[in-house]
Formats: C-alpha cells, sequence, structure tokens
C-alpha cells in the first residue's frame, strides 16, 4: 500500500485562489487506512475548507471499502456519472490519495486542475490499524533470496548489499539508535533459519537504471512488460 | 610510496590522521591550514598521514585537495575516499584523478551517513558499498572501468579498508572483512578500540584472513569526550575506566596523561598487529610520546 499522510491545512488552503470551487476526492483503499482521505477524513476536509471561507462543491471517495481511487476506469465513471453535475462546477480537486490518485483524478477529469491533500511517504505494510511499516524500497530489482526475505535497500540507512558497516552499536543503526540495524536484522534472521551461507557470494551493484522514473507496466493474463531506462523486460507467467 | 611495501617488508606501519579544515587553502599559502600544521607535526614519526573525506559528513575541504597538498610537503598521504557523495562515475573518476595526481595510497569505505553531519537535507548517494567500490578500485588497476571499458594508463595504488572489531556480531563485521578481501583490500586501519580483550578476539579470527591490520586508536583527551564519544559517535565505546583515569589528572597534564595511557595501550596490542593507526583529532603533538611509550619507532 502507499502511505500518506495530510498536509497541514494551512498549506492547503493556500493552494486555493479566492473564489475557487473545490471538489473533494478521496481514496477507499490505502488513504482510508492511513486515515488521510476514507470517507470520514474527506467528508471532514469538505467541512473545514468550508469553515475556512472555501466553496467546496461536492466531495465523495469512489467505491466501496478497498477500492483504489488510482482505478481510473472507476473513479472516471465515479466522476463523470454519478457526480457529473458537482464536477461540473468545480474548479479544482483537492485530493486526499497518494499521488498516483492525484493523477489518476487529472485523467479521470480530462485534465483537471488538482491540488495534493497529502503526502505521499512510503510504500507500506500494513502491520495493524495503527502501524505502517516500510519494508521494500519498489527499487525494481529485488535482492531479497539472499537476505532471507528482509530488504537491505530499505532496511539499511546506506543501502549497503555486502554486509553492515562499522556503525552499529548494540545493534541499532548508526542514523537513529531508536531503529535495529538492518544488516543486524538479516543476520539474526538467517542464523535462526541455518542459510547463513546465503551472505557469502559477492553482491554487485545495483542496476539503478531500473529505479530510474518513469516506470511503466504493461500486462495481460500470459506475460507482463516492465519498461524503465534499463530497457524492457517481458516475462510470461505461464511457463 | 605505498604502505603495501612496507607491509610486505615487515615494517610495523604508523599511520595519523587530520581532517581538512571547513574552508580553502590560502591561495598566497601565507596562512597554512591547521590541519597542514597538524600533519606537520605527525612529519618524521609516521610513515603516513590519512586525509578524511568529509568526515562525520560535516562538508569541508576535500580530501584529495588536502592529500596533494600534503605531497607537496613531503608527507605521505592517504586519501580516504566515501561511497556517500559520490556515485559509481565520480568514485571511478576520483580514483584516476588521485593516482594522476601522485597518491599511492587510499583508504576506501562507505562513509558516515550524512545524518550525522551538518548537512542533513542532502541527497545520499551510496550508489556502491565499499566491498564493490573495493571490487571497481581493483577493477581500475587491472585496467578496466566498473562498466569492462578499458582505460588507459591503469592507476597502481594501495588500497586500504576499514574494520569494527567492536562491532556486534563480531561474525558478521568479519564476513565483510572477508569479502573485502576478496574485492581487493589490501591492508586494515580498525575503528577506535580501547577493550584489550574485544580486540584480542578479534584479531584471533582477524589474522586468519591473511592481510595485515593496523589497530586504530583515537586519542582520548578528557572524560568529556570519552562520555560525547560515547553517546554519539557510532562504533565506539569508550570503557568507563579510561574516562575515570584521564578525569584523575588536571587538564595541563592531560596531555602527557593521554600520551601515557595510549602509549602503555598500544605496547599491549602491538605484538598483536602490522601496524598502528592514531587518530588524535587534534593533539598530534603528542604522537611522537604515544609512539615512544610503545617503544615504536619507524624506519
Amino acid at each position: 500500500m502507499h502511505a500518506t499522510i495530510q498536509k497541514p491545512i494551512q498549506e492547503i488552503v493556500k493552494y486555493i485562489k479566492p473564489g475557487e470551487k473545490v471538489f473533494v476526492i478521496g481514496c477507499n483503499n490505502c488513504a482510508w487506512k492511513c486515515h488521510s482521505g476514507g470517507v470520514d477524513e474527506t467528508k471532514m476536509m469538505a467541512e473545514r475548507l468550508a469553515r475556512r471561507g472555501i466553496e467546496v462543491v461536492g466531495y465523495t471517495v469512489p467505491g466501496p471499502q478497498g477500492m483504489s481511487l488510482c482505478k481510473l476506469d472507476h473513479t472516471e465513471k465515479v466522476l463523470k456519472e454519478d457526480f457529473a453535475d458537482m464536477v461540473a462546477k468545480a474548479d479544482s480537486f483537492l485530493v486526499l490519495s497518494c499521488g498516483q490518485g492525484v493523477h489518476t483524478v487529472i485523467d479521470a477529469t480530462g485534465g483537471g486542475m488538482v491540488h495534493p491533500g497529502c503526502d505521499t511517504i512510503f510504500g507500506g505494510e500494513t502491520v495493524s490499524t495503527t502501524d505502517i511499516e516500510e519494508f521494500c524500497s519498489l527499487c525494481g530489482e529485488c535482492v531479497i533470496e539472499f537476505t532471507g526475505g528482509l530488504c537491505p535497500m530499505t532496511l539499511c540507512s546506506k543501502q549497503l548489499l555486502n554486509g553492515p558497516c562499522g556503525g552499529a552499536e548494540k545493534g541499532k543503526c548508526e542514523v537513529d539508535s531508536e531503529r535495529n540495524c538492518g544488516w543486524v536484522m538479516i543476520y539474526e534472521r538467517l542464523k535462526k533459519l541455518g542459510r547463513l551461507e546465503l551472505l557469502d557470494p559477492y553482491q554487485k551493484p545495483k542496476n539503478h537504471a531500473k529505479w530510474s522514473r518513469p516506470r511503466s507496466l504493461k500486462v495481460s493474463t500470459t506475460e507482463a512488460t516492465f519498461s524503465s531506462q534499463a530497457g524492457k523486460v517481458t516475462v510470461s507467467n505461464q511457463e | 610510496m605505498k604502505l603495501t611495501e612496507l607491509f610486505d617488508k615487515g615494517e610495523f606501519v604508523v599511520t595519523g590522521e587530520i581532517g581538512p579544515i571547513k574552508g580553502a587553502i590560502n591561495r598566497d599559502k601565507s596562512i597554512h591550514p591547521t590541519c597542514a600544521k597538524e600533519a606537520r607535526s605527525l612529519h618524521g614519526h609516521v610513515h603516513a598521514v590519512n586525509v578524511t573525506d568529509n568526515q562525520s559528513a560535516v562538508m569541508r575541504l576535500g580530501s584529495l585537495a588536502a592529500s596533494v597538498a600534503l605531497k607537496q610537503q613531503g608527507i605521505e598521504p592517504v586519501y580516504q575516499l566515501t561511497c556517500r557523495d559520490r556515485n559509481r562515475i565520480a568514485l571511478q573518476s576520483d580514483l584516476l584523478t588521485a593516482y594522476s595526481l601522485g597518491i599511492d595510497n587510499v583508504l576506501l569505505l562507505t562513509g558516515d551517513h550524512i545524518q550525522l553531519g551538518d548537512h542533513k537535507e542532502a541527497k545520499p548517494v551510496f550508489d556502491l558499498d565499499s566491498v564493490q567500490l573495493l571490487s571497481m578500485a581493483m577493477g581500475l588497476r587491472k585496467g578496466h572501468d566498473i562498466t569492462g571499458h578499458p582505460i588507459e594508463n591503469p592507476p597502481d595504488m594501495a588500497y586500504g579498508a576499514v574494520v569494527n572489531p567492536n562491532f556486534e556480531p563480531l561474525e558478521l563485521q568479519l564476513l565483510k572483512m572477508r569479502k573485502k578481501i576478496d574485492a581487493g583490500a589490501e591492508f586494515f586501519q580498525t575503528q577506535a578500540v580501547y577493550d584489550l580483550e574485544v580486540f584480542e578476539t578479534f584479531m584471533n579470527e582477524a589474522v586468519k584472513l591473511g592481510v595485515p591490520v593496523q589497530v586504530g586508536l583515537v586519542v582520548l583527551k578528557s572524560p568529556q569526550m570519552g562520555r560525547f564519544m560515547n553517546a554519539n559517535v557510532s562504533g565506539i565505546t569508550v570503557p568507563s575506566m579510561w574516562i575515570e583515569e584521564i578525569g584523575s589528572v588536571d587538564k595541563d597534564d592531560r596531555k602527557k596523561k593521554a600520551a601515557e595511557m595510549m602509549g602503555n595501550f598500544l605496547r599491549q596490542i602491538k605484538p598483536m598487529v602490522q601496524g598502528v593507526h592514531i587518530m588524535p583529532l587534534g593533539w598530534a603533538d603528542v604522537v611522537p610520546s604515544i609512539l615512544e611509550t610503545a617503544e615504536i619507532s619507524i624506519q
């Protein structure tokens, strides 16, 4: 999921010009989990803006709980059919979701003016209803086979691939003494699994071209093609 | 002069360390930067002087410029190069530049994280880790860059690396040390140690790897410094015994006391290692007494 956090209301208010009519839209998946743009927060945002003298022409969070704002066909249908009148009156859309959702609203409104209501902070695991933790950096070249599933690109502050730096103390990272050293975590896990030999081989430098932006994925039921500055890679899911 | 030649001859290799100033070298050379003054007081007592690379992630004069300045004054530099601020293009280019400017010794390391320094909002690079950096540097020596493209006039410098004997679990640090050796590390300088037992445990394993090790010593100048390092410097633990001992004398007598403490400690460690790396942190003038107490003199 994409973790998001609302921008301060004082900042959001500054985005909106005097007299600008705003439609507020949230996301029923990730932003709902983050309480940054679910049904309650979107309604509340409409009220918070209205209290500050901003004209809100409508608000919605498309689909049932679990529906992502970034699913373009659905969002487009909701905005163009269910909320057509309000959308027609809107000068802009305040989007309470990740950056993907903001772009979905651009697409769904034929290039409408958008304001981001959230900062998109990371891709995370929903550990509990109150905790979202980052375990993957979306780097495009997964290396966790040799680390017992724990990502050094994410859990090591220096993104080291061949073992720890010398900075950790009592198992804690040199950057933050409250946080476990990613490499000590990897070591302890592999030791417990009896698989320490996985750490022996030299790990070559990352291909950062696979981490280039923007990247795209074309999918079908039988194969997928990942495009980045490293080129196109097509993989079948059938063989 | 490459330090590897000294190790090969069986000499006990002594290095010091200076941190480049936060500022530039004066154009008319009339005012010598403080780091050059420190290096001069080490001259004649050590084989070479490490020049740190924006140490603690605090922006300073470049380590290469300071290294070249030392070389011009007849002091052998060990140019430190970290992965923190450079991608693989810059790292290779800087290695070629260093060799072109007369550098013979390079210490290749990951580098302290940006969050420890004075530019916390900077982008951390860490394109490579220190093992990959060593491997790439060896590639340059063999005549090709990291992509395999041939290079002209391959550089021939001695490649050093670092290791932290205080690290727990030690087995994990030794795994990294082995990888560094496989990648091309020709000598090691250790993180500062103050605990003989910890260091002995480390050396019992490290000696099996067959690469020269210089024990790292940071001169403990005051009890405040010891407490500060315990709280703020990652990877170093100063035992309370040391802190009490340096605090047992008046401020005016601390240089003498520090030299005695460090010297006695070094004398005990000397048989286990192939050299010492002393980080005086501004007290370069105590280095000769430390070496004298430890009964070490360079050829």
